[in-house]
């Protein structure tokens, strides 16, 4: 659980964050969006005081964050930043112990620990314990990031635009790799990112700031129902905000039982509306067959009822 | 696990081919020099004698390495030591005056240091030590700090949030990283100061520079030679050792 009340972070006379309220419970992925400059990844420094507050309180698990030993605070909270900050000089395996060896664990349990991450992430240990940072490709040194980050087992995990340097590709397979691991340990996680499809995709809560203050805050689905000014709006992509929902919706959700005849394309209904869509307009149909993994038909869902119900989804994907 | 040797660390003999002929030449030019008469006095026909007998060369050998080690020895720490201070974000105010007196250091030649030197402290081996600290201490000192502020302040700044102190950044971190910068700075250092340090004889340090200060005021070529041979080969055999150990560093910190 953190939380931020009324906080404040003036640089000299400048506010770079002004009476920033925010609650994040246990457990839950908070994503911070904005335009550069407003403030996000101060917010994320103040949480592990790399930065000073200048005013306001901040909480974790209802303990004020200043009676804490910044140094041993540190080391409970996972960092990840965006061009990894991995030591150039240390192999992988070493950056990875880091924390767990600066909490003075024995060695053979660093070692465990190392090798437990290496396989969580899906880094072959005889492949990648020994290279160094500068043999490895962006995503596999962001795998190393994260590792670090998790190696001491934090509650809490802070992540400033970790995939932003990222392809497109890679990007979306350490989103899924993170989805799966969220889904597996329920860290509490602030994560900054400039995507907003990523942001879409992996938050619980979403929190929209502009010039050191938050505009907006809520599930990704309230914010792309309701944003609450032009400047959300056209955050969230404007037009485009059909889609972006459309999304965040799974066929599942909105499939009926399968009617006397089988329409030709097919869906499965782990996919979302917005690839249903997609397909409806590729194929000029304006009904699908539904089929789960096993490709055995479930249902069918029409363009009509795609329309009517994108809208008021049921419940969010991220079901996990 | 197995440990794969890293690529650029791979242990190289070939790399230690040159400071080993050096050094083997530098050894036998100092074994030969008192048997080559008839070399030598082809270079000085008029002299009487023409090998250096006041002292064995190996014992001026001896005697020119303690003094440069010395030296060396504190210039590296005051030098680090300054460089280190300067950068940490408490002492960065004295940046500019220890930028100052470093390159004073330098600019004031090591004669002028010598002949200040001695009536405070007396003729030997400190008044040079003095002199050679002095004069060394600008490239350590300029190198340590660009070595320092070079360091990605994303790897300093990941190292903090990670929950190290600042002194586990600075040892385990930032100096490792400035490390083939500040020993470059070592390197320029140690060999010039070795062909200083020759200066030393003047004072009644008594050095390689021996032979030299004595064909001056004889006149007689061939000492002066015999010492600046040694004194060459020397300064060589420690620069070609300190290239294979920056090489050596500079395969581990890409
Ligand atoms: N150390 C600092 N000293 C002075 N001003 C700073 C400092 N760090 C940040 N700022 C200012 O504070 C404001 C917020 O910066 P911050 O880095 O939090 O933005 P951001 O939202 O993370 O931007 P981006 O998306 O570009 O990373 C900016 O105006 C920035 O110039
Ligand atoms: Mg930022």
């Amino acid at each position: 659980m953190i939380e931020l009340r009324d906080v404040s972070k003036f640089f000299d006379q400048t506010p770079a964050v002004e009476a920033l309220t925010l609650s994040i419970p246990k457990g839950k992925f908070c994503a911070l969006v904005g335009t550069s400059g407003c403030g996000k990844s101060t917010t994320l420094r103040m949480i592990n005081r790399l930065l000073t507050h200048t005013r306001g309180q901040i909480e974790l698990d209802g303990q004020s964050i200043d009676a804490y030993d910044p140094v041993l605070l540190r080391r409970r909270i996972g960092y990840v930043i965006q061009n990894t900050g991995l030591f150039p000089h240390w192999n992988v395996a070493r950056n990875i112990g880091l924390v767990p060896r600066l909490l003075k664990w024995p060695t053979a349990q660093v070692n465990q620990r190392v090798e437990e991450l290496m396989a969580l992430l899906g880094l072959p240990v005889n492949e990648f314990a020994h290279k160094y940072p500068h043999q490895l490709s962006g995503g596999q040194a962001q795998r190393v990031g994260v590792a670090r980050a998790l190696a001491a087992d934090p509650d809490i995990l802070l992540m400033d635009e970790p995939f932003g340097a990222l392809d497109p590709i890679t990007r979306e397979k350490l989103q899924e790799m993170l989805m799966q691991l969220q889904a597996r340990l329920h860290k509490t996680i602030v994560f900054v990112t400039h995507d907003m499809d990523e942001a879409l995709r992996l938050a619980d809560k979403l929190v929209v700031m502009r010039d050191g203050r938050i505009v907006q805050q809520g599930t990704p689905l309230s914010l792309l129902q309701k944003p609450s000014d032009a400047f959300v709006d056209s955050l969230l992509g404007g037009l485009e905000r059909g889609l972006k929902q459309a999304s965040l919706t799974r066929v599942k959700d909105h499939m009926v039982p399968p009617g006397a005849h089988l329409a030709a394309p097919r869906v499965t209904t782990e996919q979302t509306l917005r690839q249903a869509l997609s397909l409806m307009l590729r194929d000029q149909c304006e009904r699908l067959t539904v089929v789960d993994p096993q490709d055995e038909p479930v249902g069918e869902l029409s363009l009509d009822r795609l329309v009517k119900e994108a809208f008021h989804p049921k419940e969010r994907p991220r079901d996990d | 696990m197995t440990r794969p040797v890293h690529p650029g660390s791979a242990y190289q003999p070939t790399q230690l081919l040159w400071p080993m002929m050096w050094l083997v030449l530098l050894v036998v030019v100092v074994l030969v020099i008192p048997h080559a008469q008839g070399l030598f006095q082809w270079l000085a026909p008029e002299a009487r004698e023409v090998i250096y007998q006041r002292a064995a060369f190996t014992q001026l050998l001896g005697r020119h390495l303690l003094v440069v080690g010395a030296a060396a020895l504190m210039t590296i720490t005051l030098g680090v030591l300054a460089g280190v201070v300067v950068t940490r974000q408490w002492g960065r105010d004295f940046l500019p005056l220890v930028a100052q007196v470093a390159s004073l250091g330098q600019t004031f030649p090591p004669v002028a240091v010598l002949a200040l030197a001695v009536p405070a402290l007396g003729f030997g081996t400190v008044p040079i030590i003095v002199a050679l600290v002095l004069y060394g201490l600008l490239p350590i000192v300029r190198n340590t700090i660009a070595g320092l502020k070079g360091v990605d302040p994303a790897v300093v700044s990941a190292a903090y949030g990670m929950g190290m102190t600042p002194g586990q950044i600075l040892r385990q971190v930032e100096l490792p990283l400035a490390a083939p910068v500040i020993l470059a700075g070592i390197r320029t250092s140690v060999t010039i100061n070795i062909a200083t340090a020759a200066l030393g004889a003047t004072v009644g340090a008594s050095n390689l520079g021996d032979p030299i200060i004595a064909g001056i005021v004889n006149a007689n070529n061939a000492y002066i030679v015999q010492g600046a041979m040694v004194i060459a080969l020397l300064a060589v055999s420690v620069d070609s050792m300190f290239e294979v150990f920056q090489r050596r560093l500079r395969s581990r910190t890409p």
